[in-house]
């Protein structure tokens, strides 16, 4: 028997005259139907509660992203579970287990579902890569009335300067609502400066001056960490900081020593 | 060691060289290295970088001369060629078990050394993650200091890359791949040898990096952290090195087995397809392990001779040790994991008794993936601020690697659709694969994503990613070609029942441990931490728990393969009815595989055909591959 007659009989029997629900394709396209409701739950229920509070623009692209892309997943992840499940619930030999099952039907392959198989998974890449794209290069637009940081790493803290001032601090705070830079660089080894609720991170480089961008977005506390292995006491190489109202902010420069009109100036607030 | 084929002189040295003369070698040869270079030294600002260097370079010759690796390049270069007894001896020829110590040719006795190794170093690597589990239990734990946590993530990491890189190449493409192809041995059973016994002499440098200070840069070993590293770093470099000849050297003997030493009829389309996933792994491994060996090198001059090819403070760059490493780094995970993917192919074939489903783009596919990996190193790089307009085409290449890697999904449950499925122990391990890469390959793209990556990079989150993958994939994969091919290496039936209550144990604990990581990275921990913020405690709490009960998973798995070696049922030449070659010669194999040459007249996926009728054949003694009276070629149960 040629394999393509089989692959027919294959065929046949798929589409042969019982109710869809009680042959094989139907009780796995209930599995499937179930596993991807699952799925989907989870990637609208599981960011919401795992992740930290993101507080900047960038923070709720990753969410989005996260919960977009398992949406997608679930499908094609209860697909693989539902065939699999369902091969051990009816096809499973429960003869003797010693002694091996008859052969089963010598199909060699199945030319449509190959095919078929392969579009779906080109198409998911394309859609893929087009939101990819589309939110990093969103992420890349440098904005006018952008508010300017250094960022330092070294050995194991984190230091921050506003340029305008002679500020530095241990303890980063940013205004609300105003898109902002880090220009990240490091004096000894590569650190990663990783503001954990902004959702988003870029390597201090020795020698190298790093950017980073970001738009807080809501107030509140956020934590800084390292993410690359810097040594000996990289664990304890975080900084925490917050994002405040525009005057706050100024009022927090002035505090730090900057005089008022560069508080202002930086802050943009109005001197009146 | 009833009356030998060979004299009593045959193997010339080879008589006398063993591990204890390898050993005693690599001491003596250790230790005048040690001296010289610290006599030579004293005072000088070179150091003791160079004395380190030195000392495992020495080592590692000096343990390989010991051991016989150079003895036929020496006698060929000075006009003796061996015998062919002295090839009998170094085949093995009446040692008994004495030549699993020796410098042996024989391609089963080399897979079977193989198999020990990776077992000792899995010991090894999980006995360190246990450690760093046991000191995450709390979050300011004071079981160990920061230093030595660091040099354990560091060793545990290289450890298990390593025993990953040979656990399906080293033991199985050695042992099976020849006769499944029909040959007598590898095309070139000396380097086979060879690539053993070097391996073996990385071991101790590798192990020997925490007496010298340990590695505390992780087993990226990122510049300039890692040149600034005490002198464990310079072993460490001579380890990769080391073994990057020894991966190179395996590769191309099996790229060039499977050319060459092929039996009659045995096409290139009727190779079984795990004998394709050891071809690509292994020439994949040839692009990417150099890269290994280029960048070690330059790690070992910047530290010891003052160059700077990645201090960036005198003119290198961070960014170039992290290009050259990834370069390697990427294709190797494929290197890791096409091998152990094809073996489980190959079991889920045997065990659905159906073909392998869709066999050529099963081979298109592997050798799209081996291509796209070597595109696609920069997506571990996304945050690094290194070229940010390169990070689209990354995220192109990357995404597009989950195509070929879908045929793989495609393939194994298109083999196992509509089968008879045979549940003995291999085929667990086949369900397990399904399951855990499916959460290791979607995991996969949010990390591919450049926007969800700059959250996820260096956080517990890409560590449960890849170890979904590797142990997840790549390990239950090869546990799975362990239990199937069991039977043929040890002539003993593996122990179920026992085999499966080690199956649950590996396959909860694997979820409880990584789902554990996984809700580490989402909450926004850091990898590689000693210690770390009380909000993650319940989820450190509950990986902990689960890298318990999976290293006593393993642990009885341990137990059963030696309980079934000492008390096992004999194994028939053909417990699962299998029609690959290697299934055809007795159990325990002979010497030379085949007592009669095979030829081949169909590949090994005949099932649910009718037997092909006997009178067609066009000469009597010449039995087609899949038939289960191959005349002279031993008993089929």
């Amino acid at each position: 028997m040629s394999f393509e007659s089989q692959a027919d009989d294959i065929e046949h029997d798929v589409f042969s005259g019982e109710p869809f629900f009680s042959r094989p394709g139907g009780k796995i396209f209930i599995i499937w139907l179930i596993l991807t409701a699952v799925g989907v739950l989870i990637g609208f229920y599981a960011p919401h509660h795992l992740l930290p509070s993101l507080d900047a623009s960038t923070g709720t692209d990753v969410f989005r992203t996260i919960v977009f892309f398992t949406v997608l997943a679930a499908p094609v992840a209860g697909f693989v579970y539902a065939v699999a499940a369902y091969s051990l619930i009816a096809w499973r030999h429960t003869g003797d287990q010693d002694e091996p099952p008859p052969d089963g039907p010598a199909v060699r392959g199945n030319g449509p579902m190959t095919v078929l198989w392969l579009v779906v998974s080109t198409l998911l890449v394309i859609v893929l890569l087009v939101w990819g794209l589309a939110v990093w290069s969103a992420q890349q637009v440098t904005h006018p009335n952008t508010l300017q940081v250094n960022v330092t790493g070294q050995q194991w803290f984190w230091t921050f300067s506003y340029p305008g001032t002679n500020i530095e601090t241990r303890s980063l705070v940013l205004p609300l609502n105003r898109p902002v830079e880090f220009n990240v660089t490091s004096v000894d080894v590569t650190h990663g400066f990783w503001p954990v609720n902004m959702g988003n991170q870029v390597d201090a480089n020795p020698g190298e001056v790093t950017v980073l961008r970001t738009t807080p977005n809501r107030m509140g506390h956020f934590e800084v960490r390292c993410s690359q292995l810097c040594g000996l006491y990289h664990s304890f190489m975080y900084a925490s900081g917050s994002v405040v109202t525009p005057s706050q902010f100024s009022r927090w420069l002035r505090s730090q020593g900057a005089s008022a009109t560069s508080a202002n100036q930086i802050a943009r607030v109005s001197t009146s | 060691m009833e009356d030998s084929p060979i004299g009593p002189r045959a193997g010339g040295l080879y008589r006398r060289q063993n591990f204890v003369t390898a050993l005693g070698f690599g001491i003596v040869l250790g230790f005048i290295g040690w001296l010289v270079s610290h006599q030579l030294l004293q005072g000088s600002n070179w150091g003791s970088d160079m004395v380190v260097t030195v000392t495992m370079v020495a080592w590692v010759v000096g343990f390989n001369i010991g051991m016989g690796t150079f003895n036929a390049p020496i006698r060929w270069a000075l006009g003796h060629d061996p015998s062919h007894e002295d090839e009998l001896y170094a085949a093995g020829v009446g040692q008994g078990s004495s030549r699993y110590w020796k410098f042996c040719t024989d391609h089963k006795v080399v897979g079977t050394q193989y198999l020990v190794l990776v077992m000792v170093l899995f010991g090894v690597g999980g006995t360190l993650a246990m450690m760093i589990r046991t000191q995450l239990i709390t979050p300011h734990s004071s079981f160990l200091d920061p230093q030595t946590y660091n040099a354990i993530v560091t060793i545990h990491g290289m450890c298990m890359i390593i025993a990953t890189i040979i656990m399906v190449s080293g033991p199985f493409t050695n042992f099976v791949v020849p006769i499944m192809i029909g040959a007598k041995d590898m095309a070139f059973p000396r380097l086979n040898a060879m690539s053993f016994w070097v391996v073996v002499s990385a071991v101790p440098c590798l192990l020997s990096t925490f007496f010298l200070g340990g590695v505390n840069a992780g087993w990226t070993t990122y510049a300039p952290l890692s040149v600034q590293a005490p002198p464990a770093m310079d072993a460490f470099a001579i380890t990769i090195i080391t073994f990057v000849v020894s991966v190179t050297v395996a590769g191309i003997n099996t790229i060039v087995t499977v050319i060459t030493m092929r039996a009659k009829g045995m096409t290139m389309g009727r190779l079984p397809i795990f004998v394709w996933g050891s071809v690509i792994g292994g020439a994949l491994g040839l692009y990417a392990m150099p890269a290994f060996l280029m960048a070690m090198t330059g790690m070992i001059t910047d530290r010891v001779t003052g160059t700077s090819f990645f201090v960036p403070q005198v003119g290198g760059s961070a960014w170039l040790w992290e290009n050259v490493f990834w370069i390697m780094g990427h294709p190797e995970v494929y290197v890791i994991l096409l091998p152990p993917v094809a073996a489980l192919l190959e079991v889920a074939s045997t065990f659905s008794r159906k073909p392998v489903f869709g066999y050529k783009v099963l081979v298109a596919g592997m050798v799209a993936i081996a291509s796209l990996s070597i595109m696609v190193w920069a997506h571990h790089m996304f945050t690094t601020g290194w070229a940010p307009d390169l990070a689209g085409p990354f995220m192109l290449t990357t995404e597009l690697i989950s195509i070929p890697t879908g045929i793989i999904f495609l393939c194994v449950i298109g083999t196992i659709w509509k089968g008879s499925i045979w549940t003995r122990l291999p085929m667990y391990f086949v369900y397990l694969f399904l399951w855990n890469f499916i959460i290791g390959g979607v995991t996969g793209i949010y990390l591919s994503d450049v926007p969800a990556d700059q959250f996820f990079h260096g956080d517990m989150f890409v560590t449960a990613h890849f170890h979904y993958t590797l142990l997840g994939g790549a390990m239950i994969g090869a546990t799975a070609a362990l239990c199937y091919w069991f039977p043929k290496v040890t002539a003993r039936m593996l122990n179920e029942r026992i085999g499966k209550v080690a199956f649950w144990m590996i396959a909860i604990g694997i979820q409880i441990t990584y789902f554990g990581q996984f809700w580490e990275g989402f909450q926004g921990m850091p990898r590689r931490v000693a210690y770390y913020d009380p909000i993650f405690l319940r989820a450190n709490q509950m990986s902990t728990a689960g890298a318990y009960l999976l290293m006593l998973g393993w642990i009885v798995l341990l137990y059963a393969m030696i309980h079934s070696i000492r008390h096992g049922k004999r194994a028939p030449a053909n417990p699962w009815y299998s029609k690959t070659l290697e299934w055809h010669v007795p159990t325990p194999v002979p010497m030379e595989n085949f007592l009669v040459d095979p030829v081949v007249t169909s590949d090994p996926y005949t099932y649910g055909e009718p037997e092909p009728e006997e009178p067609s054949r066009p000469e009597p003694e010449l039995v087609p591959v899949g038939t289960s009276e191959q005349s002279g070629t031993g008993g089929d149960v």
